[in-house]
């Protein structure tokens, strides 16, 4: 059976709300995986790139407030569910790291709001790479019994999971196959297509719409024509962009693509036999009923 | 050794267009400079493509590698040629096609002019006998930024542009921070303005491209940060890009968490949320518009209040918020941290089966 791996879990702000359905499979999935969650509480957003670019120094403090946290749990390893999550926890903890008077400084403003200096290390890793990899590759295979059955599924890794590599470093960011992977390993057929790497628009999804429509369009055309059935990402902002903006690109191409789009533990959820109650498929903007259908039929 | 490469063949005046392989023997040193300098001198002397230092420095010779701008002088051929994979060339994206890999720049040299790349000062008078002292670390600063050489691999892969190509770009807006971090400039909030409108920087898309293909660490993504968070300090905050930003710093320090449903108002205002009506019900009809009250509230947020009014104290806002991790990045980028990962390695090219 192997040992269970408890991880510090922090779900970020869409996990918590929007993408609920996120966090419910995630905790239904880690059991079953070999993940224990020890969930952080007095957290908040990480920045999301945007307290990054408004108030940087905010942003870095807030980050180190998480991963204080995260090491007082005791945990090696503090788990993220989102690329963004994933990118800005991951450069804050470089920064500290690897300066020790800014750590110094970022310590004593810690200390004089009452939040634990951050002393103890801890690695931040996206639930993708402690699946893609180890011992939870291992658990994996086992856990993912029901199977998808050769379904198409298109990969989408969504750029902070993989750029700047400097920073995230876990897989080559040109040629990545750790959802390819997954993916197979679920017993789905993943499907190639170019924008697989590039970006989903959601950052400025509001502020530049029509700019950010014309990167989100590639993706879903292009996973429609290479057969795909379904799609899967890991981040949630990503998710929220090829899912619920989905219906925002018939007004630019007159085309309903109508291609369900699945968070990570979703994917491996169904392939791991879970239900709706966790998977919560329901608060999809892009019905999954038909892809679901498919896999029962 | 034996290198094999295939190149995108091009001809704007005659609208030809195709994909040649090419196989040559070079020098186990050999970049992809190089190769090329061998089949223009001894195969096919048609081949067009810009060069000039070979040494990473004069920014001429951006092209494509496998759909990935590089510089042709810095890319080392020996690990490629090895594991038999045969690359395929092409010019830069983002720029019109000359003749095979040369593009036209001039797209690329309006953007930089349009930031006025050039010291505007304001001229004060230096004390008594005395000259203008600098500090190293202020000019720190703009450390990264200054070591742009204009090669155009950012502009080549940048996700936002492609999709609105008026877009200034990193490039350009990286030469902008450049300048509006420079002590000696008097014209920093003009600069700011100037790049705080429709095409600024807030239709960056965070994409990192341009940071991960930038030859020499400029970081133009962080530059365009940068910009952001000087030009909020200095209360250039009028556009959507802006207001959003800034709402996620309020929800921060009142509730932790992101106050999601008030994000849209908040940022687009009330008359565009208005038209936004009918989407927003496709969004609220599968439970994802959370309603604002009860807001969600993280446990001990007066920690996140408390810290957000002890660093205004500390004055460490604007850009200067982003130079304090740098030093600390810089040695991850010159290569002190373990389990980094060479992308030409052993292993990057797995031979399909049988091969």
């Amino acid at each position: 059976m192997g040992t269970v791996k408890r991880v510090a879990y922090y779900k970020g702000c869409l996990a918590s709300l929007s993408a609920k359905e996120l966090d419910s499979a995630t905790q239904a999935l880690a059991p079953r995986v070999g993940l224990e969650l020890e969930e952080l509480e007095s957290v908040t957003c990480c920045g999301a790139g945007d307290i990054q670019e408004a108030e940087p120094d905010y942003s870095l403090h807030l980050n180190a407030r998480i991963l204080s946290y995260a090491a007082a749990t005791g945990c090696d390893t503090l788990m993220t569910v989102c690329n963004v999550c994933t990118l800005n926890l991951r450069q804050a903890n470089f920064q500290l790291i690897g300066d020790a008077e800014l750590r110094a400084r970022v310590n004593r403003n810690l200390i004089s709001v009452g939040v634990p200096a951050y002393e103890h290390d801890v690695d931040v890793r996206h639930l993708l790479w402690e699946l893609a990899e180890g011992e939870g590759w291992a658990r994996l295979q086992g856990a993912a019994h029901k199977g998808l059955k050769g379904l198409k599924i298109a990969p989408f890794y969504g750029c902070q999971i993989l750029r700047p590599s400097r920073i995230l470093g876990f897989e080559d960011p040109d040629r990545p196959s750790s959802l390819e992977r997954i993916i197979e390993a679920c017993g789905g057929e993943a499907v190639d297509y170019p924008a697989k790497l590039k970006c989903c628009g959601f950052p400025i999804i509001q502020a530049r719409e029509e700019t950010a429509l014309g990167e989100l369009v590639q993706p879903i055309e292009q996973a429609i024509e290479a057969g795909a059935d379904a799609m899967v990402t890991p981040c949630p902002l990503c998710h929220l962009s090829l899912d619920a903006w989905q219906s925002k690109l018939k007004a630019t191409t007159g085309r309903d693509f109508a291609l369900p789009i699945l968070h990570l533990s979703q994917l491996i959820g169904v392939a791991a036999g879970l239900g709706e109650s966790e998977l919560k498929f329901k608060r999809h903007v892009v019905p999954v009923g038909p892809v679901l259908e498919k896999l029962d039929g | 050794m034996q290198v094999a490469l295939k190149i995108w063949r091009a001809n704007s005046s005659t609208g030809g267009r195709e994909l040649c392989e090419y196989e040559v023997d070079a020098p186990e040193w050999a970049t992809l400079l190089d190769v090329l300098d061998i089949i223009k001198d001894r195969h096919d002397g048609t081949l067009a493509y810009r060069k000039s230092c070979r040494m990473m420095i004069c920014g001429s010779c951006g092209m494509r590698m496998d759909g990935a701008a590089v510089l042709a002088c810095k890319t080392r051929m020996a690990s490629i040629a090895e594991s038999g994979h045969v690359p395929v060339i092409s010019p830069m994206g983002n720029l019109p096609i000359v003749k095979d890999l040369v593009v036209d720049m001039e797209p690329f040299w309006a953007k930089f002019r349009a930031v006025k790349p050039y010291l505007q000062p304001g001229y004060t008078v230096p004390p008594a006998n005395r000259e203008h002292r600098i500090s190293q670390k202020r000019m720190n600063a703009i450390h990264k930024e200054s070591l742009c050489i204009n090669c155009g691999c950012c502009v080549s892969e940048c996700n936002a542009m492609e999709s609105s190509p008026e877009f200034l770009g990193p490039q350009a807006l990286a030469k902008a921070m450049r300048f509006v971090g420079d002590p000696r400039d008097g014209a920093k909030n003009e600069r700011l303005e100037d790049v705080n409108g429709q095409h600024g920087i807030w239709e960056c898309t965070r994409c990192y491209f341009c940071n991960e293909r930038c030859p020499k660490g400029v970081d133009p993504r962080d530059a365009i940060a940068k910009l952001g968070a000087e030009s909020i300090k200095e209360g250039i905050d009028r556009d959507m890009g802006a207001k959003h930003a800034k709402w996620f710093v309020h929800s921060a320090k009142t509730t932790g968490w992101l106050r999601e449903t008030e994000l849209v108002p908040k940022t687009q205002g009330i008359v565009e949320s208005i038209k936004q009506a009918r989407f927003a019900l496709s969004l609220a009809r599968v439970g994802k518009v959370p309603p604002p009250f009860p807001p969600h509230v993280a446990k001990d947020v007066r920690e996140s209040r408390r810290l957000h009014e002890l660093l205004h104290e500390q004055e460490l806002g604007g850009f200067a918020g982003v130079v304090q991790g740098e030093a600390a990045l810089a040695k991850l980028a010159n290569g002190h941290v373990e389990g980094a990962r060479d992308p030409y390695g052993p292993g990057s090219f797995p031979k399909p089966e049988g091969a």
